[in-house]
């Protein structure tokens, strides 16, 4: 491995701007890090570098861990977005700087000077300053600086940040020419998605702070695993549906999906599904449709982009109307759709025009959190649970929707739901006196998950984890993992065990710990750092939260008949939210690809 | 932003064509006038008064004010003091100007006032401290008499009061810059393997040579004729801890026109020596870009 990163921390006045990372970059690979401004690639890439420390963790190259080794003496050639050559010397004293230090002789330094201007495609510029150079010019010499004292591993920094289309293209292909020319390895971070496909052999997509998917361009594209890379790259609409053992269906209407296993089993519940917006069949009516039928819709916008033609569908309403996942803002549900040329000549649209939508392929993403649904035995505590900025906050960044459901006889032992539909997705009540028996009420009553949230939390900066039997270890990370990927939020795995444990059974505590630390990087992709203690578990949990504000508790149950006893006073505290999450009992459920 | 706009829209009515372009010449060669007109005023006619009045009972009466001995000692003093305090307040400039401009510490904004503080406090002041620090009922006053050593009144006293009054000229000149100009080149720098000092003197010197030029030139100016803080702790010992400025005074006190002018205009010759030595500086400066 060239580059290995494991668990790297990187904070800013407590705030993690780096979280947990851990990555291996193999040997001559093209390794592409993509991600929003302000989701921390830059800071890891500068980490790399050794030009900022890290507050934990481990950085090695080609096996060598230099953790602490300065930038100097770490050896790798890096770019900078804005070229950042020295703007007093010739190119070829630029060149040959990382040459001069190293006290090579004048001769050598001119043939190497020479050869790295030809692979760069700039002979005969050696004498000019970087201010008369064009920025894709200065960007060349950028490049050729940084592999001058031939590093083992190239890392750039948003280069083509700074230059217009055509230069950027050009100036792509050639670094990806000497790339493969060099076989070396390589790291460019960048917030553009185009070029992330363009160049890399492998993308580790970021955001928050935290790795959150990696694979191939086209794997990342056509399989995401979470909401913000299906939406990040490229377009993408987010459908609620329900997982049934027929496979998946929309309303009424069952529509085949490539997806992987479903996270919760086999039992019936809601998914979301990502459909891309050129997987969207229209066609004047149903029949003429060549794949499944969705719905009907009226085309709201077009636009001619070129090749492409880009449409917006206004869903016609009604009982059988699809979900979204989100609207865009103003409340009316949108579908994107694309069309090439070809689907244009077939079938041509207008603005207005009634059509029937069809879709050729779906994706169901393997999150186990797809809705929110604020429940409330009132209407105005609904009302102020569903403006409660955190959860808003949360939806907005799950890009998911809340909806309101009044249950009058909400924690009412024995009553029946108002409404006659079961709980999907997670149900969020407020955090008030006696809320532990609402949520087994819910829980009992096939909500998946129950979110206690108290009116007047805060987005959390520490998720602390727990689940009170192993059978719903799974279930919790799952729904974890989930959550830490929408909040810049340190997760903190707490084990408890028994006061009186003896302490030859202490080393079974800590392996738990381990596996259960282990396969939330390898199941679920979350980083998490661990905690063992000793004493009761509510009483410790309670302990931990009340030490610091801006806590959160995921807790996985098994019996959701006995809650209240245990964790009542947690869950009424009113100062954290609490994720209670239920183990599903009647299905196996254990392995989670 | 603001400044490439505004310099946008002043190209757009220049190439204009029509009656705009004719009223736009004309309010740029009002306000070219109006300078012209007030630099006039206020720095040719005083500086051409000085040449006369020193030329006034002739060459031979101006070189002869220079013969006395303590029109000689006050030139060496000054240029002692300068030579002193210049090179020093560079490195202390250097230093400040590097500190805030690329680490993040504590009382950082503080740190920046403090800087500022000789400009905000009249140099008389500035002298008066010394005096009270040093002077012989100063806190340290007995302590330095006990130990022979004199202060106030003499050299080291009008190096002190010379450096407070101008230490802020050369880090004012480099924070701003070094700011706008950012850390990339030197974190480019060190990826290539150099250490602190090469960085430090093959790429941050370079990149804020003209900076730090104007700055030592303005440090400099300031040095050579600081009047007041130094008036106040040299206690005007002709020949002995009278500066250039001080020594002009004196001069003009008596009566000695020609005297006083005669080393006034050496004065300014100093100053316009430094301007010709910056001008020159940079000239070689472009012709290797």
């Amino acid at each position: 491995m060239s580059i290995t990163l494991d668990q790297v921390t990187k904070r800013y006045q407590g705030v993690p701007v780096v979280n947990d990372v851990s990555l291996d970059i193999g040997d001559g690979e093209f390794f592409v890090l993509l991600g929003p401004s302000g989701s921390g690639k830059s800071t890891l890439l500068r980490a790399i570098a050794g030009l900022s420390g890290v507050d934990h963790g481990r950085i090695a190259l080609h096996g060598r861990d230099v953790t602490h080794v300065s930038a100097r003496e770490r050896g790798v050639g890096l770019v900078f977005q804005n070229y950042a050559l020295f703007r007093h010397m010739t190119v070829a004293e630029n060149i040959e700087f990382a040459l001069r230090v190293r006290r090579m002789k004048g001769a050598d330094r001119r043939q190497r000077r020479q050869e790295l201007l030809r692979l760069v495609a700039l002979e005969g510029m050696d004498q000019r300053l970087p201010a008369q150079l064009s920025g894709g010019q200065q960007q060349r010499v950028a490049v050729a600086r940084a592999l001058a004292h031939k590093p083992e591993v190239l890392l750039l920094d948003e280069p083509f940040g700074a230059l217009d289309a055509k230069i950027r293209e050009e100036l792509r292909r050639t670094i990806r020419q000497v790339q493969r020319e060099l076989g070396i390895t390589t790291v460019l971070v960048t917030h553009d998605q185009e070029e992330a496909f363009a160049m890399a052999d492998r993308i580790g997509v970021m955001n928050l702070g935290r790795l959150l998917e990696m694979g191939g361009p086209n794997e990342l594209y056509t399989r995401p695993a979470t909401r913000f890379v299906a939406t990040f790259l490229g377009a993408a609409n987010l459908i609620l549906g329900r997982q049934t053992k027929d496979g998946i269906r929309f309303g009424e209407r069952p529509v085949s999906a490539i997806s992987a296993v479903p996270p919760h089993g086999l039992r019936e519940h809601e998914v979301v599904a990502v459909v891309r917006p050129e997987e969207i069949e229209v066609a004047p009516t149903r029949e003429a449709l060549a794949s499944g039928y969705l719905a009907r819709g009226a085309v709201d916008e077009i636009v001619f982009t070129g090749a492409l033609e880009r449409m917006r569908i206004r869903l016609d309403g009604g009982a059988d109307a699809l979900t979204l996942a989100y609207s865009n803002g103003d409340g009316n549900p949108y579908l994107e759709v694309t069309r090439t040329q070809h689907e244009q000549r077939a079938f041509e649209v207008t603005k207005g025009q009634s059509v029937a939508i069809g879709v050729r392929r779906v994706h169901v993403l393997p999150t186990p959190l797809s809705s929110f649904t604020v429940c409330a035995a009132n209407e105005a505590l609904m009302i102020a649970l569903a403006q409660q900025p955190m959860l808003v906050e949360l939806a907005s960044r799950m890009k998911t929707r809340i909806s309101t459901r009044m249950e009058p006889m909400l924690g009412v032992p024995g009553a029946q739901c108002g409404d006659a539909t079961a709980f999907s997705g997670t149900t969020v009540i407020a955090s008030q006196p006696d809320v532990a028996h609402q949520a087994e009420w819910l829980l009992q009553r096939g909500a998946d998950e129950v979110l206690v949230l108290p009116v007047n939390a805060l987005p959390p900066q520490r998720v602390l984890i727990h689940w009170a039997d192993e059978a719903v270890r799974s279930a919790t990370l799952a729904v974890s993992a989930s959550v830490l990927r929408h909040v810049s939020a340190e997760a903190v795995y707490i084990g408890i065990l028994p006061q009186l444990t003896p302490t030859a059974q202490r080393p079974h505590g800590m392996r738990a710990l381990l596996d259960a630390r282990s396969e939330a990087q390898a199941v679920h992709g979350l980083e998490m750092r661990t905690e063992l203690r000793f004493g009761d578990v509510a009483p410790e949990l309670r302990r931990q939260l009340g030490e610091s504000p801006g806590q959160m508790l995921i807790l996985g149950v098994c019996d959701v008949t006995r809650l209240a006893e245990p964790f009542g006073s947690l869950l009424e505290s009113a100062r954290w939210p609490v994720l209670l999450v239920r183990r599903e009992n009647r299905e196996n459920e254990d392995s989670v690809p | 932003m603001a400044a490439t706009q505004q310099s946008a829209a002043v190209e757009d009515s220049a190439t204009r064509p029509g009656g705009a372009s004719i009223r736009s010449s004309l309010t740029r060669w009002f306000f070219i006038g109006l300078s012209l007109l007030f630099l006039a005023a206020l720095l040719l006619a005083p500086l051409a008064t000085v040449f006369a009045t020193a030329l006034d009972k002739g060459v031979r009466a101006y070189v002869r004010s220079f013969a006395d001995p303590d029109t000689a000692a006050a030139l060496r003093l000054t240029l002692i003091t300068a030579l002193v305090v210049v090179p020093l307040n560079t490195v202390f400039g250097l230093a400040a100007s590097w500190a805030i401009a690329k680490f993040e510490f504590h009382g950082k904004s503080f740190f920046i006032t403090l800087i500022d503080l000789p400009l905000a406090v009249s140099p008389v002041i500035s002298g008066l401290i010394f005096v009270l620090l040093f002077g012989l009922h100063g806190w340290f006053g007995t302590w330095l008499q006990d130990h022979d050593i004199s202060v106030i009144f003499a050299l080291p006293g009008i190096i002190l009061a010379t450096m407070f009054v101008t230490f802020p000229y050369v880090a004012r000149e480099l924070i701003p810059l070094m700011q706008q100009l950012g850390n990339d080149e030197e974190e480019a720098a060190i990826t290539l393997g150099a250490g602190g000092w090469m960085t430090f003197f093959r790429v941050t010197l370079p990149k804020v040579r003209w900076g730090l030029v104007y700055g030592v030139i303005l440090c400099n100016a300031r040095a050579m004729g600081e009047f007041g803080a130094v008036s106040v702790v040299s206690g005007h010992i002709r020949g002995l801890t009278n500066t250039m400025p001080l020594h002009i005074e004196i001069l003009y006190n008596e009566y000695n026109f020609v005297g006083a002018f005669a080393v006034a205009s050496l004065l300014t010759l100093l100053a316009v020596l430094t301007l010709v030595v910056k001008t020159l500086v940079e000239r070689t400066g472009y012709r290797r870009r």
